[in-house]
């Protein structure tokens, strides 16, 4: 199965529909969201919601212009920046600060890690979640990444770098106890 | 644990989407895709119909004003011979024609001896003619002794020849009766460069005169009648020769007029309508290319801004 869309003339023959696409990039796009948040409901919720919203402009995706699955990836990561900026209200107005990852003995992300390392990952920021999804997990190069985030594909290598380097620190002390 | 391993272990322990999640996903309606109106291209699409249409005006416009030149200059042509009816009517209006342009005098006999006298009234007529000549010698004395077989007089003769050209200026006073004669002969010597008639009533001078004569005679005054007599004397006298100022010249014209084609015509007036278009273009961008600039700038900073709240949010949010 191809991981993104045919490019040039031959995207102009081969249309897909949306139910396609959307099994195809839906696991991509649920782990992007589960990284960023820190919360597999709010993740489920928001994946849903890019959904909607890629259903909303599937007439004005074109296909010459990028990737599927960059194009999902930003209107996931749209519908992310939303979300954290609607709490940051709620936690102005409320005064509340609550912090959003549970802290429960369950890994969140993922059944096969090793709890140091979900605890290192869960430690880390949104900022420097996403960019090891994006490079790390869902494997995309370099300047896909940059233009998911928005930025120029060597900042993308620094922030990947910070964030490996951050993740190490935080296993090794969390290993040292 | 080596840095592979722990990258590999995030990359295998990802969780898929769970069930629910995607019977959600399922669940949303289908929607076809459909090719929409992109933005460059459409940009690009746009700037070539208005050069088009540019074009297109610009040879229309061309196309038009080139078929009416004709016309036009048929027109002014015949405007040109029109004598005013002014003439006429009260003294000292005059009746004037236009010059005009290297016309051979045997297409337009008719036409260059009009008839802008009424017999029945007292007039001075004032002729000027301008005439390209090959024998500048032979047509002075053809002027001359035309004048003399018509009754009139030289009044003036100018006569300067050089290396390269030669001018001959006469002017010659005619009867009146003969006038029409003069001109018809005048014309034959060579090519009518301009022409000028000019007829202003002098009857009501006279009738004036008349009245004050006798209005004189019946008071007695004799020396006031004498000078009122004089003065009528003067201005029959003025009224009985006509006067014609006779330009002979061999000097051709420096540029030889062609009339334009309708292609030149056509071709000149896409050039204008062109041009016009270009300078609205250039003024459109002069006054306009500032504020796109500024809007430019102002969404790229806007961008650049967003960016980095997104970022400064992402890095709080744990």
């Amino acid at each position: 199965m191809p991981t993104s869309w045919p490019t040039g003339k031959r995207a102009l023959r081969e249309e897909r529909s949306f139910a396609t696409v959307a099994e195809e990039h839906l696991d991509d796009v649920y782990r992007y969201l589960l990284y960023m948040t820190g919360n597999s409901h709010l993740a489920e919720d928001l994946a849903a919601e890019t959904f909607e919203r890629a259903l909303k402009r599937w007439r004005r995706f074109d296909p010459r212009r990028g990737a599927a699955r960059t194009w999902l990836c930003q209107l996931a990561r749209g519908a992310a920046l939303d979300h954290f900026r609607s709490e940051q209200r709620r936690r102005k107005r409320e005064g509340v600060y609550a912090s959003d990852i549970p802290e429960l003995d369950e890994t969140v992300f993922g059944e096969g890690l090793s709890p140091e390392l979900d605890r290192a990952v869960r430690s880390l920021s949104a900022a420097e979640r996403e960019v090891i999804v994006l490079r790390v997990v869902l494997e995309l190069d370099g300047e896909t990444a940059a233009r998911v985030l928005g930025i120029r594909p060597t900042a993308v290598s620094t922030r990947l770098s910070r964030a490996l380097q951050k993740l190490e620190e935080r296993m090794v002390s969390d290993v040292r106890g | 644990m080596s840095e592979a391993s722990y990258l590999v272990e995030l990359r295998e322990a990802a969780p898929p989407a769970p069930e629910r999640l995607r019977e959600v996903i399922r669940a949303l309606p289908t929607a076809e895709r459909r090719r929409t109106l992109r933005f460059r291209p459409a940009l690009a699409g746009a700037a070539a119909i208005a050069v088009a249409v540019g074009l297109g005006a610009a040879v229309i416009g061309g196309v038009t004003n080139s078929s009416n030149g004709n016309g036009t200059r048929t027109s002014a042509e015949g405007l040109a011979f029109q004598p005013n009816a002014s003439a006429h009517d009260a003294a000292g209006q005059a009746a004037r024609l236009p010059a005009w342009k290297a016309l051979r005098s045997k297409d337009r006999s008719i036409i260059l001896a009009p008839s802008l006298t009424a017999k029945s009234r007292l007039q001075r007529q004032d002729v000027s003619m301008s005439l390209r000549v090959k024998d500048l010698s032979g047509a002075t004395q053809r002027a001359v002794a035309t004048t003399r077989r018509l009754g009139g007089f030289v009044a003036t003769a100018d006569y300067s020849t050089d290396a390269s050209a030669g001018n001959s200026r006469l002017i010659v006073r005619v009867p009146n009766g003969n006038l029409q004669k003069a001109i018809a002969s005048f014309t034959q010597l060579g090519t009518i460069l301009s022409q000028h008639i000019s007829v202003t009533d002098l009857q009501v001078g006279v009738d004036r005169l008349d009245k004050r004569i006798a209005g004189a005679r019946r008071a007695g005054d004799k020396n006031k009648a004498t000078r009122l007599l004089r003065r009528r004397a003067a201005l029959v006298r003025e009224g009985t020769y006509a006067k014609v100022s006779l330009q002979l010249t061999t000097t051709k014209p420096a540029a030889k007029h062609v009339a334009p084609t309708r292609f030149d015509r056509f071709w000149d007036n896409t050039k204008d309508i062109l041009g016009k278009e270009l300078i609205a273009v250039l003024y459109a961008l002069v006054i306009a290319g500032p504020f796109v600039l500024l809007a430019a700038l102002a969404i790229l900073g806007e961008r650049a801004r967003r960016r980095r709240a997104d970022h400064r949010l992402l890095e709080e949010a744990g």
